[in-house]
């Protein structure tokens, strides 16, 4: 618990920036967002392998490994 | 080895007539001229709304081929395709992807219960739609999955809303998963083949998820992007695996079984009763999930880590990261590493004690052989390329990306294995239409 506080302060001490719309040329860059990331497949995997969730979509279906 | 050989081939031979395509275009100047384009676009639009309708969506659509192979006999093929459609004025999205894993395995599992190399193929689908005309958005989404002895689908909804600029994004979520498992085959029978399979209305034992998580999504600087997401998961049913036996010893055989211990071992000297595993009918899940972004001049550093526990005692922490290097205009690479370490559930045991006697099998309430509810870490160690390969214009309307990753588990605490080394690799091609 005293984690999550920790990185909840953090969080909203650098949440004191503002970035103003004209100043996002670099967040733009397209390796900012989602699409270099795990594939579905690889996910898959990861979720088969570790016994923990999270993360990811709310509406997953069920990891079908029995 | 054949098809990574491959997958790797045509990389290079990406990556080098990119480099004779190479232009000056940098990406995220790409990025803001399709967006001033888009406006453009939509001013045109209304100047001509009577007398013509300008289509302004933005159509993707991609293919991938992943394959999976470890050094417990499993191996798994995945291709999947996957289309967007999606209007940037008007904030609306849909996507969809369909899946199918074809697993082919004979791991120390199925070996131990005298079954012979199986292969089951699953089929995945999933559709999400998203509207959000402005500050505030809402996404359904849906998702089916079903093989021979399993049977999934889950519903979700989630809303995220802009605040202070677009610098601030919350999002709530709430899901509802349910799972039908089956089985196919009996006992020292090949399993998993369809025509042995018993009907879900025969024999199924229902399994129900809730989740719900809620998140915000924070800009650090002007180069820097934060998340810190919570996952809440409720879940009821028998998730004991329908095929998987659990070894019986006496407290003095237990307390002297080996990490690892072999088959033979376990033959010799267990006990006679052999009975299925059993898990605890419910389960409650937490996780909180931290994400950082940061771009620098030339490269992206995206940093992820998850903190996990449930009612089921199992604690968890999985840290991942990859830094993107850009090559040229056109070309991408990236190291990645994971690290995930895990305790085991509070039921766990290597070998598990029965004081069974003449009147009757006297079995811990609480049983399991699944290695991944026991003590273990894993590490992930590799990395991707990506190329535009679009045409001069607009390179960044098609892409190629290769990733490779080698994963080693170390089991702490299990019979028949101390760890398991795989490799994952996929190669996606992902085009705008």
């Amino acid at each position: 618990m005293k984690l999550i506080l920790l990185v909840l302060s953090l969080l909203s001490l650098l949440a004191c920036t503002h970035v103003a719309p004209y100043e996002r040329g670099k967040l733009a860059h397209p390796t900012m967002n989602d699409s270099v990331a795990a594939g579905p497949a690889a996910e898959h995997v990861y979720a088969v392998h570790e016994g923990a969730f999270g993360g990811g979509s709310v509406a997953e279906s069920g990891c079908g490994c029995n | 080895m054949r098809s990574l050989s491959a997958h790797a081939l045509l990389a290079i031979l990406m990556v080098a007539s990119s480099a004779i395509a190479d232009d000056d275009d940098n990406p995220a100047d790409q990025s803001v001229a399709r967006k001033d384009r888009g406006e453009q676009l939509a001013a045109e639009r209304t100047a001509s709304t009577k007398t013509q309708l300008v289509d302004t969506s933005t159509k993707r659509a991609s293919l991938e081929i992943a394959t999976y192979a470890d050094d417990d006999h499993v191996t798994v093929f995945t291709p999947s395709i996957a289309g967007s459609i999606e209007n940037v004025l008007d904030g609306a999205s849909l996507k969809g992807r369909y899946i199918v894993d074809v697993v082919s395995a004979a791991s120390a599992d199925v070996v131990s219960t005298a079954s012979p190399r199986w292969t089951e193929v699953r089929n995945a689908g999933s559709l999400e739609a998203t509207y959000k005309p402005k500050t505030f958005g809402i996404t359904l989404a849906g998702s089916l999955s079903s093989e021979p002895d399993y049977f999934s689908f889950g519903l979700g909804s989630e809303m995220t809303l802009d605040l202070n600029e677009k610098n601030t994004t919350l999002s709530a979520g709430f899901g509802y998963g349910h799972d039908d498992v089956g089985r196919c085959g009996a006992e020292n029978s090949p399993a998993n083949t369809g025509p042995s399979c018993t009907s879900f209305g025969v024999f199924s034992r229902p399994v129900n998820r809730s989740t719900f998580n809620l998140g915000i999504l924070q800009l650090l600087g002007s180069a820097t992007t934060g998340a810190l997401i919570m996952d809440i998961g409720l879940e009821n049913g028998d998730q004991s695996k329908p095929y998987r036996y659990v070894p019986m010893f006496t407290a003095d055989v237990a307390a002297q079984a080996p990490l690892g211990a072999s088959y033979t071992w376990v033959t010799q000297n267990r006990l006679p009763e052999r009975p299925l595993e059993q898990t605890p009918l419910s389960k409650h899940r937490l996780a909180f999930t931290g994400r950082l972004a940061h771009r620098f001049d030339g490269s992206t550093v995206k940093l992820e880590e998850r903190l996990y526990g449930d009612t089921w005692a199992l604690f968890a922490s999985t840290t991942d990261a990859r830094w993107i290097f850009d090559l040229g205009k056109r070309v991408a690479i990236w190291p990645h590493a994971r690290f995930h370490a895990q305790t085991a559930v509070s039921f766990w045991k290597r070998a598990y004690v029965s004081n069974s006697s003449i009147a009757g099998w006297d079995l811990p309430e609480f049983r399991t052989g699944d290695r991944e509810l026991g003590p273990l870490w894993t590490a992930t160690g590799g990395g991707g390329l990506f190329v535009y390969v679009g045409g001069g214009n607009d390179p960044q309307s098609a892409r190629l990306t290769l990733q490779i990753d080698g994963i080693h588990t170390s089991f702490l605490d299990d019979l028949y294995l101390t760890s398991r080394n795989g490799i994952i690799s996929s190669l996606t091609f992902e085009v705008e239409l």
